[in-house]
């Protein structure tokens, strides 16, 4: 186990119409998690979009190990090693949380049904409910269950805290850190720079569709002008 | 300057032409080209693409045989002056109530509805004998009188088609400079974004539908005195699928390509005769569709304007190399 | 009394077979977006390979089957070879399947002619039923068409919430992009899809020839019964479509018998008001 990357953009130019999104945006993600932090309509989700070809990038490469996925259908980047936890969850609201798990359950993988159900015993409990009669912090534990039934080299959240009460968002970074930990990198897309920090090691600042400043958890968190100059926050955690 | 260089030639083909030119080829396709140009004005300025347009041009063409003279006797005959209001005012006001029902649908519900309604009209069309008589419709519904014969008569008929063509391209574009015509593309960009400022997007639509109603009118009345009849198969299946046909030809978002799609459409009906058996035409316009849809889906007139970029790319290559 | 229970039943049988044909196209659209406007010539395609079926072997169960079968193929096709290439762009979608109904629609006329066909039906669905608790009879293959829809429409049901490829399904319809990020191959779920939507179809057809007859004209006839069905029953759902169905038969059937004039009206009025009231459809979810 190197500090070799995995997970490996280069120069990601991404369009909306004539709206220019991200500007050569390059990335590197070893085994180390790393955060992806910014404000509101900074350009995370693009950059997430971009990753599994949701939206089709202007120019650059994206590379998983030697493959490169730059030209792949988002099915194929998925099967590649690319499991995603996206922004709102986006859970199927007329699936039951059981569905949600069977379909995407392959066989021989780490993570399976009864995992899921061993680490989530609420979801359990919940398995024949659908998908839009659960709770927010329910429905995140689902939608990184099922990112996980794919037993991805790479797993992608993006503001996997939004909107969960303070508990359940100790919840996900505990959970976040033990996938960290089982050998998935984990690339964590976050506003919640407090939630961020206990779940990565390293941070790249990303600010008008530009990754501007590239730092380790430690030095951010020691560091309350950069915090104020590009995430807007008075303090740490406050 | 640009449009003499199109006018100039089109009025003086007919100098060139016999009669069966003028009035088969050229007549039939600036008549087909106006109603066309409703539904490309419709599908480019408000984004719909409406199925009705050959249902707003039967309303129109229904109203000057009803109106006026015809051979079977049914109707209230009204001079021409009051009659053609008349039948455009119906029009637009059928076009106004298409826009109504079809106000909050975009996209693939709107072709639906429209072809629905377009399709309950062909069917009313059959069934109602007191307006529309029916299955048989109106015949010897002859143009005006004009000096010594009618301007239903191959010459007249085509520079009357002609006056109206240029007259709806004129009010097209005009329209869609108008603060309402910029009101419809507003609401075509982002009906969403309208509303939440607070500003309806009804009456902009309607008017759109209205406006379009205006058009296929005139073209549906020119339709009427080119056939001297029309019935519930003037409205059918068959005539929407064409003016579609002649729209995506041109190409849906140039509404001045329906009269190429029109021209294009016209002769190849004409002409197919010659390539294959009469009873294969659709097989034939299907086919052509189809290319169209696949490979330029933007109708021949962008796939012109994209050679003639491609070819002048490539003389200026050598030079900026 | 008699009139208008042979109306009602009359309605029934219209309604059984808007609802075999609509299914399928709501199926399409549920999934994919796509309105396939040659829905109805795929019923016509089944219709009539089921008819030549029958005209060979004389056996009228296979007929039905290869008339589905060969809807169904051609439905794969048609999203393989042209619709599966523009997927996102749904006007060019509608577009292409309209030349595409138009080719077929010319094809099938070369092949088979202007002929009306009825396909024969084997001893046990011929001739007539009597109904003792409503005091008439009523032709049996039509009665066993009613039985037929239900079986389908349940069936179709049980596949779609019951089945591993239902939810698949399901899930399609809820958030296509999500599928495709979590790997699901979607482009051979809309094949799948598009050929039970043919198989339907198909098999429609086939009874529609043996409750009733095919003809040319007919593709278009269940083709806007189909658009009106779904645009009253609601987009995407089994239960939309058989709701939709069965109002629209039955108004058809009531309008034809005890108001002549306006019977192309009726359903027409009915789907302005549902347009009007619910712009989604009775049981359509609201666009997000």
């Amino acid at each position: 186990m190197g500090t070799e990357a995995l997970l490996r953009l280069s120069n990601i130019n991404l369009h909306y119409g004539s709206s220019h999104v991200l500007h050569d945006v390059s990335l590197e993600l070893s085994d180390r998690p790393l955060g992806i932090l910014g404000r509101n309509g900074v350009g995370k989700t693009s950059i997430c979009n971009a990753i599994f070809g949701l939206e089709p990038i202007t120019s650059g490469t994206i590379m998983l190990g030697d493959q490169d996925l730059s030209k792949l259908t988002p099915e194929k980047r998925a099967q590649a090693g690319l499991g995603y936890v996206p922004q709102g969850r986006r859970i199927f609201r007329s699936l039951t949380v059981e569905e949600h798990l069977r379909i995407l359950e392959r066989k021989g993988g780490n993570w399976t049904t009864e995992r899921v159900y061993q680490t989530f015993p609420r979801l359990k409990e919940r398995r024949r409910n659908l998908g839009d009669r659960l709770s927010g912090g329910e429905q995140q534990m689902l939608a990184i269950s099922r990112a996980l039934l794919l037993n991805p080299q790479v797993l992608v959240l993006d503001e996997p805290t939004e909107g969960l009460a303070p508990a359940i968002v100790t919840d996900v970074v505990e959970l976040i850190n033990q996938v960290a930990q089982e050998g998935t990198s984990v690339l964590l897309v976050e506003q919640n720079l407090h939630a961020a920090l206990a779940a990565v090691q390293d941070v790249a600042i990303i600010v008008g569709g530009e990754v501007v400043e590239r730092v380790t958890a430690e030095a951010l968190e020691n560091d309350p002008k950069m915090q104020k100059q590009h995430l807007g926050l008075e303090a740490a955690g406050a | 300057m640009r449009y003499f260089l199109v006018l100039i030639p089109l009025a003086l083909l007919p100098l060139l032409l016999n009669d069966f030119w003028v009035s088969q080829v050229l007549t039939r396709a600036l008549i087909l080209g106006v109603i066309a140009l409703s539904l490309s004005f419709l599908a480019t300025y408000l984004g719909v693409v409406s199925f009705a347009q050959v249902t707003l041009a039967g309303v129109a063409g229904y109203a000057v045989a009803y109106f006026g003279p015809n051979t079977v006797g049914l109707g209230f005959p009204l001079p021409l002056y009051v009659s053609l209001p008349i039948a455009l005012l119906l029009s637009m006001a059928a076009g106004a109530l298409i826009g109504l029902v079809a106000r909050r649908s975009r996209g693939i519900y709107a072709i639906m509805i429209t072809l629905a309604i377009g399709v309950a009209f062909f069917y009313f069309t059959r069934q109602n004998y007191a307006l529309f008589n029916g299955f048989t419709g109106f015949s010897g519904v002859i143009a005006p009188k004009m000096g010594e014969g009618n301007w239903g008569d191959p010459m007249p008929l085509y520079f009357l088609a002609l006056g109206v063509s240029v007259i709806c391209v004129v009010l097209v574009n005009g329209f869609v400079r108008s603060p309402l015509g910029l009101a419809v593309q507003a609401v075509r960009d982002a009906p969403g974004r309208l509303l939440a400022l607070g500003i309806p997007t009804t009456y902009p639509i309607v008017a759109a539908f209205a406006f379009s109603g205006l058009i296929a009118g005139s073209g549906g009345i020119l339709n009427v005195w080119f056939q001297e009849r029309v019935s519930s198969f003037s409205v059918g299946i068959g005539p929407i699928i064409d003016v579609l046909i002649i729209s995506v030809i041109g190409g849906l978002r140039h509404p001045t390509g329906a009269f190429v799609g029109a021209i294009v459409y016209v002769m190849l009906d004409i002409f197919a005769i010659d390539l294959i058996d009469r009873d294969r035409f659709n097989l034939l316009i299907g086919i052509v569709l189809l290319a169209i849809v696949m490979a330029a889906p933007n109708g021949l007139h962008q796939l012109a304007i994209d050679w003639v970029g491609k070819l002048r790319g490539r003389a200026e290559q050598p030079r900026t190399n | 009394m008699t009139l208008f229970f042979v109306v009602t039943l009359n309605g029934l049988t219209l309604a059984a077979l808007y609802f075999l044909a609509a299914s399928g196209f709501s199926l399409i659209f549920g999934l994919m977006r796509t309105v396939n406007m040659a829905h109805g010539a795929l019923l016509l395609f089944g219709g009539y390979v089921g008819w030549s079926v029958v005209d060979a072997t004389g056996l009228w169960a296979l007929g039905v089957m290869a008339g589905g079968l060969a809807a169904a193929l051609a439905g794969a096709l048609v999203q393989i070879g042209v619709l599966g290439r523009m997927q996102g762009d749904e006007l060019r979608q509608t577009l292409a399947s309209i030349a595409i109904s138009i080719i077929l629609a010319d094809l099938m006329l070369w092949i088979w002619g202007g002929t009306t066909y009825q396909v024969r039906t084997p001893s046990w669905l011929t001739g007539g039923t009597r109904i003792e608790v409503l005091g008439i009879g009523y032709a049996t293959v039509r009665l066993y068409l009613m039985v037929f829809a239900l079986s389908v429409g349940v069936g179709l049901w049980l596949f779609i919430q019951k089945t591993r490829i239902g939810a698949v399904i399901r899930a399609g319809v809820d958030d296509q992009d999500m599928l495709r990020a979590l790997g699901y191959p979607i482009n051979r779920i809309f094949v799948l899809v598009f050929a039970m939507g043919g198989m339907l179809a198909g098999m429609a057809g086939v009874i529609a020839g043996s409750a009733l007859s095919i003809a040319p004209g007919t593709d278009l006839q269940f083709l806007l019964s189909s658009l009106v069905v779904v645009i009253v029953g609601g987009m995407g759902s089994v239960g939309g479509a058989a709701l939709g169905a069965l109002l629209i038969g039955l108004a058809e059937q009531y309008g034809l018998a005890y108001a002549p004039t306006y019977a192309a009206v009726v359903t027409f009025v009915i789907m302005v008001f549902v347009l009007a009231v619910r712009p989604q459809g009775l049981l359509g979810r609201a666009e997000a």
